[in-house]
């Protein structure tokens, strides 16, 4: 579904993303962990399509497709999905009108018709329950005023409507107590499919005792520096980044 | 560069022209002040942003052309379909003209209307343009509300234009005296057709009675090669509210005043508006506020949305005199520029001759959110849809303050219109 071949990438003239090179299958769960400062949100920003950041080198091919060549809004319509770190407050839009927006631009680009308003509010009435999300968000101001929490529930909502091919979730995890961790989780496994792949950027093991990745890529200095399964993840949180960085250098 | 100056002697023949009717002394009055009183200019300070030139120039051509039967073709249109948009009573001015039609038995208890050409009464020519104002009115509204009434549905009243051919100008003027203890709302709508110059200019009095409530919602809506300047001064009485909310859609050159004179303590005002411009749109909205006496509180948000070469002017004016203790004013003014050539003078000025107050101001011009309309396409909506809806959010915060909710729904719609072309050929 997904594939990045040596991908050099930079923001503001500075080269972030070294050769980086990774493979994503359909139906599969891949983590990306890594220190701060390793090039994770700069891969999933470079993924979603982000303006700021330059592609100095390499390809990124998505369902056959050269993605680069695709604007944000393109490759949102194509099925990717990118959960934001730090989602944006938009005061005065509203949650639901965004929404629907979004999911018709998406049908429009499908070919469907736009959704039917009943069938909507239905929907998204059932996504929430099952993120435990107070459904008087839905009438508010996108993120407008949200707790932390509130924020990465409604980015795991928003992807349950979309329904996308590939979701990038970014720190995801990042600011959220337990019983919030344990629904987004929820909302996350809730959406695994055989035909759906999902990558989740990740500075802490915790998250993967809920969600469990087929595959953990570890980043270091802009590219893969160790690939493996689930125990890589274990053994990171042993044995801290410091390892992967000595074996990757050694 | 000397001013432009108005033709005297023209407009003194058309003065003479008029009928002889109740407002026939108060034109001559008008006509001699104006004679020694000119209108304002760029070197007074509170014109120093809007020249008035061109509609000075539109008043010299219209006053040769001694066509006082401006044409109403399409009026009736305009007319219905404003009227038909927005619940209200409705009194009509047509080409500076009131329709008789819309003064006739009012139904509303406690409303009770009355034509100046009929009942004339002094008038003030002190506030700058009122001097031509009442030289050259045909007619005018007073509007009453009894002491203690509560009119169900809102006044409207409609001033409306149309310059087919040869350009034109209308002068209209509206007196509304809200009795103690009533509350009442009013719509002023101004809208203009036509492909000729027209300019309009339009004065109005509200005299505020004690424990008495307003809201009041204007609208402007003129065709794009059409001027306006207008006037609201509003007196307030004791533990009186107003409420006001202007929409500046339309226009060429547009220049609006604001004035409310807190006289008596208790009293509660807000004023908030909206302005859109595009193209080469001239949009100047002046505010002041006298408290003169506290407690007393004022609050105003203005906000704009300006692309093209556009140019807009908030000016908000509050004066805190002497003794006016516990005082609380606040004034903001928010402007999204969405083009390199638009251009925003906004300036807060806030004069304080006494202690115990509080007052505070605050001003931003700046661009749409690039983080935000990054978010928007990352959810698959296009640039183009991002932008509308940002802009919009961005006037709904004004559009929500609008006092009488049920406008609401047909403001935002007609926000969105106004937008749509307004936003084209930034996308790039």
């Amino acid at each position: 579904m997904l594939e990045i071949s040596n991908l050099s990438a930079s923001i503001g003239g500075t080269e972030i993303l070294h050769g980086l090179s990774l493979e994503v299958r359909a139906g599969e769960v891949h983590a990306i962990m890594g220190p701060n400062g390793s090039g994770k949100s700069t891969l999933a920003q470079v993924i979603a399509g982000h303006a700021d950041y330059q592609v100095t080198a390499g390809t990124v091919t998505y369902n056959g497709q050269d993605l680069l060549e695709l604007e944000p809004e393109e490759r949102a319509r194509e099925g990717i999905f990118l959960g934001f770190q730090y989602p944006v407050e938009i005061p005065g839009v509203n949650n639901a009108y965004l929404l629907k927006a979004a999911v018709n631009a998406k049908r429009k680009h499908q070919g469907l018709p736009e959704i039917d308003a009943f069938e909507f509010l239905k929907l998204a009435k059932e996504k929430m329950a099952l993120l435990d999300m107070d459904p008087k968000l839905l009438n508010r101001g996108v993120n407008e005023g949200f707790s932390g929490g509130e924020k990465k529930r409604n980015e795991i909502f928003q992807m349950a409507m979309l329904e996308p091919s590939l979701a990038i979730l970014d720190e995801t995890d990042s600011g959220l107590d337990i019983d919030a961790l344990r629904a987004v989780a929820e909302g996350v496994n809730a959406l695994r499919s055989e035909d759906r792949a999902i990558v989740l950027v990740t500075h802490y093991q915790r998250l993967l005792d809920y969600i469990e990745p087929d595959r953990v890529h570890v980043l270091s200095a802009g590219r893969i520096a160790r690939s493996g399964d689930k125990t890589l993840a274990l053994q990171l949180e042993e044995k801290g980044y410091d390892w992967v960085r000595e074996a990757a250098n050694g | 560069m000397k001013p432009a100056t108005l033709h005297l002697n023209e407009l003194q023949e058309a003065v003479e022209k008029l009928p002889g009717d109740a407002l026939a002394v108060s034109r001559r009055a008008a006509l001699a002040h104006l004679r020694k009183h000119g209108l304002p200019t760029t070197r007074d300070e509170d014109w120093k942003y809007t020249d008035l030139a061109p509609v000075i120039d539109i008043s010299n051509r219209y006053l040769q052309h001694d066509s006082f039967t401006a044409s109403s073709e399409g009026l009736d249109d305009v007319v219905g379909q404003i009227c038909d948009s927005i619940d209200a009573d409705w009194l009509v001015v047509r080409n500076g003209v009131v329709d008789p039609a819309s003064t006739g038995p009012f139904d509303q208890a406690g409303v009770s209307i009355t034509r100046l050409s009929e009942s004339g009464g002094e008038m003030e020519f002190t506030a700058p343009l009122s001097n031509l104002n009442a030289a050259l009115l045909r007619d005018g509204l007073r509007v009453r509300v009894a002491d203690g009434a509560k009119p169900g549905r809102p006044i409207g009243i409609l001033l409306v234009d149309s310059a087919a051919e040869t350009p034109g100008m209308s002068q209209t003027r509206v007196e509304i005296q809200v009795g103690a203890n009533s509350t009442a709302s009013f719509v002023e709508y101004h809208a203009s057709i036509g492909a000729a110059d027209h300019y309009a200019n339009h004065i109005a009095e509200l005299a505020l009675g004690d424990n008495s409530h307003v809201d009041f919602v204007r609208i402007q809506e003129r065709g794009s090669n059409h001027n306006q300047t207008s006037r609201l001064a509003v007196a307030a009485g004791r533990d009186s509210g107003f409420n006001h909310c202007a929409f500046d859609i339309g226009g060429r050159l547009v220049r609006n005043d604001l004035h409310i004179d807190i006289l008596q303590p208790g009293s509660s005002v807000e004023f908030n508006g909206l302005y859109l411009a595009g193209d080469k749109q001239h949009i100047d909205n002046h505010t002041r506020a006298d408290h003169r006496v506290g407690p007393a509180k004022s609050v105003q948000e203005y906000r704009g949305i300006v692309t093209g070469k556009a140019r807009c002017v908030w000016n908000g004016k509050a004066i805190v005199h002497q003794g006016a203790d516990g005082t609380d004013a606040a004034q903001a003014n928010h402007n999204l520029l969405l083009s390199e050539r638009a251009e925003v003078d906004a300036k807060p000025e806030l004069e304080i001759y006494a202690d115990d107050v509080k007052c505070s101001h605050g001003t931003t011009i700046g661009e749409l959110d690039e983080t935000a309309l990054y978010y928007l396409r990352t959810r698959g909506l296009s640039k183009h849809d991002a932008k509308q809806l940002l802009t919009r959010a961005f006037a709904q915060a004004i559009v929500g303050k609008a006092p009488i909710a049920a406008m609401r729904e047909m403001l935002e719609e007609k926000i969105a219109q106004r937008l749509g072309p307004l936003l084209e050929g930034i996308d790039a």
